[in-house]
């Protein structure tokens, strides 16, 4: 049975850019649906976000932080763009840096717990955020649907009509018809193991996208979280070690005992150990360390407190973090490995997907009457993500949720198309009626270790070639295949799985299509076969749509508004250490 | 790394087709600093794929408060709380539930 819903706007996601952008459509009066494939606000990345909020220094002291004094939105937005390596959507940036401080005192002003600031950043948490901007949305009059999944956009005549979703909990097919839509999904964090998101991020909001039309952009961009536990496995994924590096210092070895980061320029060294530039630097060098054999047994390096007097290192840590608790989370057995110098082994994990949707600076897609925002997104941060993509999703959020508000204003409900509603019932209920085939967790455990291998911090060309190609035999030969071991329409993890699979191969292989093309090394994609950054040939995006069945990629001049780019080719990590030392003298950490 | 064996008793219930819910026992191998989200994830992955438990937007984190049940009679957060020898997972609210170890919040 198919239920039906209608609203002016549909917002889709359970994150803070999806709460967001339903906030910002129902203060312009539109009627607003938000379908969230968790629970809306307790689900998506924003939950776990450290979370320091981003703005610059000089509007952080207006709201009586002691920021950087002497900054400004135009220092800000240069080092965005010079930690983006350029390839930053210009005109994307302006709006993040114009925007930041609005969007974090409207969190402000409606009570953001704040634990402290920084030169450029509020701590706080993703939690108190996702908090106030759930408060928020249910004052304003959004209509929250939990735990369906938006399979696919609805087209009618070229423009987008609502989604099509699956109520995870009944089975039941919904249709949410509706005239504009807000695309806020987040990552694809499941294509990886091990990863730094939540579980249902697995893109469905940019492959429906993509499906539907919408041109993608930058997807071999994949930011990786360095120092994430691989064993023990009882820690597997935690992020703790992370923090603690930043925190507190420490040191990072490979498997015959070398401090391997002591071989980089000091500068890149110093940039990529004390800012978030870490995630790109470490990353990619521990990911160098484990391709050329001197990994530890798990894939990874070990980290341990190094020469800092374990009292000292101690008191670092239970400043921020008392009694070794952080969230939920007792640390204590940790902290008892750290200080008897048990080893642990760390590496990176998927955490931030930079490409995803192509939007201009109204957030809107390439599909008439779609929008996008946040992590579904691409452009504001280029090649490589430093300052943080929680005030992206908030700036981002208020555009598109006022201009799909406003979109649908003029616009009458568009007719959905009963011949396209019936392809996908049939589409979704496939893996139901097989009764044998292929198993969905075993295709995905596949898939993500490989993806890990060829996809993660470090690429070359044969890696990208033998992913592609078994990438094309699972969509051939496998996804038809994925069948449930039970047939239950209630709660059946399998089936979920299965269409969550279809979309993780998609994204996967656009990606690894779109990394072989660019044959440079530029922000956190590291070609070894390609160690140059190419500024003659390269300052491009590569940008996919679909034409029929089949994905065309081309490569496109990125948008420059005020920073012109740099010429020549450069070796990466010259080209890394001319973008740290572009840094403005503000201090801090982004 | 200590591995033993441990007993896992989960409450099943679809209430589109069982009269009433009945528990199925599973036999774990217990891996050091094991959750109980890791034990139902271990039994969905290697034993019975057709078991429901809240975990396609589950944290990890003690954060989201998804994966609360009744273990041992205990309300707990599935993925804080460790394993060390056998249990009886059950949903917790047993008058709302949509199948197995998954029940309405609302």
């Amino acid at each position: 049975m198919v239920r039906v819903a209608v609203a002016d706007v549909l917002v889709v996601g359970g994150g803070g850019a999806s709460l967001r952008a339903a906030i910002a459509a129902a203060e312009r009066g539109a009627s607003v649906l938000l379908v969230s494939k968790g629970r809306a606000g307790r689900s998506g990345a924003t939950l776990l976000a450290g979370a320091d909020l981003t703005l610059d220094g000089r509007s952080l002291r207006e709201f009586g932080f002691p920021g950087a004094p002497d900054d400004s939105p135009e220092k800000w937005m240069n080092d965005i763009v010079t930690q983006g390596f350029y390839l930053n959507n210009q005109r994307l940036v302006e709006v993040y840096v114009r925007d930041a401080a609005r969007r974090v005192g409207e969190l402000l002003d409606r009570g953001l717990e704040v634990l402290g600031s920084a030169e450029r950043a509020i701590d706080t948490t993703g939690e108190s955020i996702a908090g106030v901007l759930l408060r928020w949305a249910r004052e304003s009059g959004v209509e929250v649907v939990d735990d369906v999944m938006v399979v696919d956009l609805l087209l009618s005549g070229g423009r987008v009509a609502g989604a099509f979703g699956l109520d995870l909990k009944t089975g039941e097919t919904m249709v949410f018809r509706s005239k504009s839509v807000v695309m806020a999904t987040g990552g694809w964090h499941k294509a990886y193991d091990p990863n730094a998101g939540s579980r249902e991020l697995s893109g469905d909001g940019v492959a429906a996208a993509y499906r539907a039309g919408a041109y993608l952009a930058n997807m071999e961009f994949v930011t990786f979280c360095n120092n994430i536990v691989y064993w023990p496995p009882k820690w597997r994924g935690n992020l703790f070690l992370y923090i603690l590096h930043s925190l507190a210092g420490g040191r990072l070895t490979n498997c015959r005992g070398e401090e391997f980061l002591r071989k980089y320029d000091p500068v890149v060294v110093k940039y990529g150990t004390s800012m978030e530039w870490n995630k790109c630097f470490i990353s990619i060098a521990s990911a160098l360390e484990v391709r050329e054999g001197r990994g530890s047994p798990h894939g990874g390096v070990y980290y341990d407190v190094g020469d800092v007097p374990w009292e000292e290192y101690e008191e670092r840590v239970t400043k921020f973090y008392p009694n070794w608790r952080f969230k939920g989370v007792d640390f204590s057995e940790l902290a008892k490995m750290l200080r008897d110098r048990v080893p642990i082994e760390v590496g990176p994990a998927a955490e931030y997907f930079d490409g995803g949707l192509v939007v201009d600076e109204n957030m809107r897609t390439s599909v008439p009457g779609l929008f996008a925002a946040g992590e579904c997104s691409t452009g504001v941060f280029g090649a490589n993500r430093v300052a943080a993509a929680t005030t992206e999703m908030i700036v981002e959020g208020a555009i598109a949720g006022e201009m799909a508000a406003e979109y649908a204003k003029g616009a009458s409900l568009p007719e959905v198309d009963d011949e396209q509603i019936k392809r996908l019932e049939e589409r979704v209920r496939g893996p139901l009626r097989r009764e044998e085939g292929v198993k969905p967790v075993e295709l995905l455990r596949r898939i993500q270790r490989l993806a890990h291998e060829k996809l993660g911090p470090v690429r070359e060309r044969r890696g990208l070639e033998e992913l592609i190609e078994f990438l094309e035999v699972i969509r051939r030969r496998d996804l038809p295949r994925l069948y449930t071991t039970s047939k239950s329409e209630r709660y059946n993890r399998e089936w979920v799985e299965a269409l969550e699979l279809e979309n993780i191969v998609l994204l996967l292989e656009i990606s690894a299509k779109s990394a072989l093309m660019r044959t440079e090394s530029r922000g956190v994609h590291y070609r070894l076969d390609c160690p140059h950054t190419d500024n003659r040939n390269w300052l491009k995006e590569v940008v996919v749509r679909r034409v029929g069945e089949e994905a065309e990629f081309t490569a496109r001049p990125v948008a420059v508004t005020l920073m012109p780019p740099p010429t020549g080719i450069v070796p990466y990590w010259e080209m890394m250490r001319e973008m740290m030392l572009a840094h403005s003298d503000v201090g801090g950490s982004h | 790394m200590s591995w033993k064996r441990v007993k896992v008793t989960v409450f099943r219930f679809d209430p589109r087709t069982d009269r009433e819910p009945h528990y199925r026992t599973y036999e774990v191998p217990l891996a050091d600093g094991m959750t109980v989200l890791d034990v139902l994830d271990y039994i969905y992955e290697n034993i019975d794929p057709s078991l429901a438990y809240y975990s396609h937007a589950a944290c990890r984190y003690g954060v989201c408060g998804g994966c609360t049940l009744l273990v041992n009679g205990r309300s707990c957060l599935a993925c804080q709380t460790p394993v060390t020898g056998d249990i009886t997972v059950e949903p917790a609210v047993k008058s709302k539930v949509v199948r197995d170890l998954v029940y309405e919040v609302r």
